[in-house]
């Protein structure tokens, strides 16, 4: 079933890819003033250094700090479980033939931890912003919950709570499927084209002479 | 089909990847709401740009992705109808100026205003262009100007400024360096501008020329987003170049027209090959540079001043640090900043072609209130910049709350404080 769920998984972001790139790309003949290759250099680190992790930089942070924070902190937790908990480690490891150092244990925990009260707070958040409210529709809610039914099963997992082991056991695995099958249909893909509108988005401020 | 849905898909057909990318890595987080002076001023969730560009995103999944198709057919997404073309009309081209302020808090760094750019360009497909804009684009295909000012009455005012500021304008000379293309809001609004420009000129010895032809550097083309339109005005102004042999276009205090000449119109139309196109900010720093024109240090440094980034020529535009380099001469112990400025200064509220909006009036004056507070925070009763369309935002928004400040241009500032 997991190797399903990964092939499905691999093959629906492939086309998706493909799908895009074979939409075509014009070129750009705009003599430039500044640098695109410094600019999406800036992009990249000021969009990974700077936010979210020093997000107040921005006077956007001071009127909606929840997102900032929430949001940062849950993509946070979700990377250091996700590559650098041991359990997961060893699953990269029989599936590319080399693995890393990782988190002690309880450290990999409290992110866990922190990442689902953050997506708890995004939820909240979510539903009380009015900005919010009017751009989700069914796919934004159901985006959060397949996200979040791993998290939280994988943590009562790891935590020995409620059930027998192996059913939480199956029951992370089922989450973990629905999660591979699902995001090629959705936004979730987000972290595959990240490295196109952030690329854009440096040549286009580079191009201009313009920190981005 | 509706004409605007067919225009939106042509849109990212032509445009491709770079769309579609684009609206791919959105989030649908909604942080770029916070950065939109219209949806901070009144509230309106309707006016966060994700929302502004959300015909164009319906448009594209539901013709170019497998699951927007199947939203589509399962009901969950509604295809785009008449009144959703009324509804955006509104959205935007009254309440977004295409300042591009959202793109640089968007965490995926998506370019904004070119995606809601795009919605505008299929609106103006189909039609949809709001009153005021459309007649000021058909006045400007037909006169010249979007303001009606034809080719008479333009050369009587190019005497009436010779006049009454004693300058020399020089029109249609053959063979200039540079050609200085003025805005329709200077001719009316600003007229001295000639004349300061003259001056500015005149000092640093440049060869220049202003042409009769392209004598209107606005592009309402732009403003609805029409790709046609667009083209025709910028054209005017490149075969006027190369009619007359100039070196260099000098796009004078217009934000939007620097935006069409520097940044479009090369992906657009064949620019006449060598001709380069500038900004009068950009201008000023090279002739301070080359020490080609001397400012009397200190000559504005009676009372607090600040400055005004223009979204088109500041965050779009790169010219950030001349203007700050001139400040800094003119008033060293009172140039002060707002915040945030630079590539992330606030927008004036007017630029877009809202401005020439009636009906978007009210939302104008309430997105310039976040100006007046960054001014009251430090202050400052003197600001100047570097577009007219801002200053004309200013000027106005100065009349309607009654302030006592002092707007000045760039431009303006400097013919003023120059060293005989
Ligand atoms: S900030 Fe960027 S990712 Fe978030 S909703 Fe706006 S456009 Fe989408
Ligand atoms: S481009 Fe400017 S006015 Fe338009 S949505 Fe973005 S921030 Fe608002």
């Amino acid at each position: 079933m997991f190797e399903v769920a990964l092939i499905i998984f691999v093959g629906g972001m492939t086309y998706r890819l493909i799908r895009v790139l074979l939409l075509g790309w014009g070129r750009d003949r705009v003599p430039a003033m500044g640098s695109k290759t410094v600019g999406v250099l800036k992009s990249y680190l000021k969009g990974i250094l700077i936010w979210p992790f020093i997000p107040w930089v921005k006077d956007t942070f001071k009127r909606n700090p929840l997102i900032y924070v929430a949001g940062g902190l849950f993509h946070l937790g979700l990377f250091a479980v996700i590559f650098l908990g041991t359990a997961h480690m060893l699953v990269w490891k029989s599936l590319l033939g080399f693995g890393w150092p990782t988190l002690p244990l309880p450290i990999v925990d409290w992110m866990a931890a922190v990442a689902i009260v953050a997506m708890l707070a995004l939820f909240i958040n979510r539903l009380v912003n009015p900005v919010l409210r009017m751009i989700s529709g069914p796919a934004e809610w159901l985006n959060w919950g397949v996200v979040f039914l791993p998290l939280v099963t994988g943590y009562i997992m790891a935590h020995h709570l409620w059930f027998g082991y192996t059913t939480l056991f199956s029951l992370h695995m089922l989450a973990v499927d629905m999660l591979l099958i699902y995001i090629p249909l959705s936004r979730i893909s987000h972290f595959m084209f990240y490295f196109f509108s952030r690329t854009i988005h440096g040549t286009e401020y580079g191009k201009r002479g313009v920190m981005p | 089909m509706l004409a605007t849905q067919e225009a939106l898909n042509q849109f990212v057909e032509d445009t491709g990847g770079w769309v579609a990318s684009q609206l791919e890595a959105c989030t649908r987080c909604g942080m770029c709401a916070e950065a939109c002076h219209f949806y901070i001023s009144s509230g309106n969730p309707a006016y966060s740009p994700v929302w502004k560009m959300e015909l164009l995103r319906r448009a594209y999944e539901g013709r170019f992705t497998l699951s927007g198709r199947l939203k589509l057919a399962l009901g969950i997404e509604k295809p785009i109808s008449d009144s959703d073309l009324d509804t955006w009309r509104t959205i935007d081209y009254e309440a977004c100026t295409l300042c591009n302020r959202c793109s640089q808090v968007c965490p995926m760094g998506i370019d904004l205003g070119s995606l809601i750019h795009g919605v505008r360009g299929a609106l103006a497909a189909a039609g949809e262009v709001p009153k005021d804009l459309e007649d000021a684009t058909q006045k400007q295909i037909e006169d010249g100007s979007p303001l009606g000012v034809d080719l008479d009455a333009w050369k009587d005012r190019m005497d009436w400024i010779q006049d009454e500021w004693e300058v020399k304008l020089p029109i249609d000379v053959k063979g200039a360096d540079t050609m200085a293309v003025f805005t329709s809001i200077e001719l009316m609004k600003f007229p001295s501008n000639f004349a300061y420009i003259a001056k500015i000129m005149e000092a640093a010895g440049e060869s220049w020329t202003i042409s009769s032809k392209g004598r209107e550097v606005v592009n309402f083309g732009l403003f609805e987003g029409s790709t046609e339109h667009t083209i025709l005005f910028l054209k005017r102004i490149f075969d006027a170049a190369e009619e007359l042999g100039v070196k260099r276009v000098m796009v004078t205090e217009c934000g939007h027209a620097y935006e069409a000449l520097r940044w479009t119109s090369f992906n657009l139309v064949q620019v006449p090959k060598g001709l380069e196109v500038t900004h009068i900010a950009g201008v000023l720093g090279e002739f301070l540079n080359a020490g080609r024109i001397k400012l009397k240090a200190g000559a504005m440094d009676d009372n607090l001043i600040t400055f005004h980034d223009a979204c088109k020529i500041q965050r779009k535009g790169g010219h950030i640090k001349e203007p700050r380099q001139i400040l800094n001469i003119l008033a060293p112990n009172n140039f002060v900043e707002m915040t945030p400025n630079r590539e992330d200064g606030i927008c004036c509220g007017g630029g877009g072609g809202v401005i020439s909006i009636k009906e978007a009036d009210q939302k104008r004056f309430d997105a310039f209130e976040l100006k007046i507070d960054q001014m009251n925070e430090i202050g400052a009763k003197r600001v100047t910049m570097a577009c007219s369309n801002c200053r004309l935002q200013f000027t106005d928004s100065v009349q309607h709350f009654d302030l006592d400040w002092k707007i000045y241009g760039l431009s303006q500032m400097v013919a003023e404080s120059l060293e005989e």
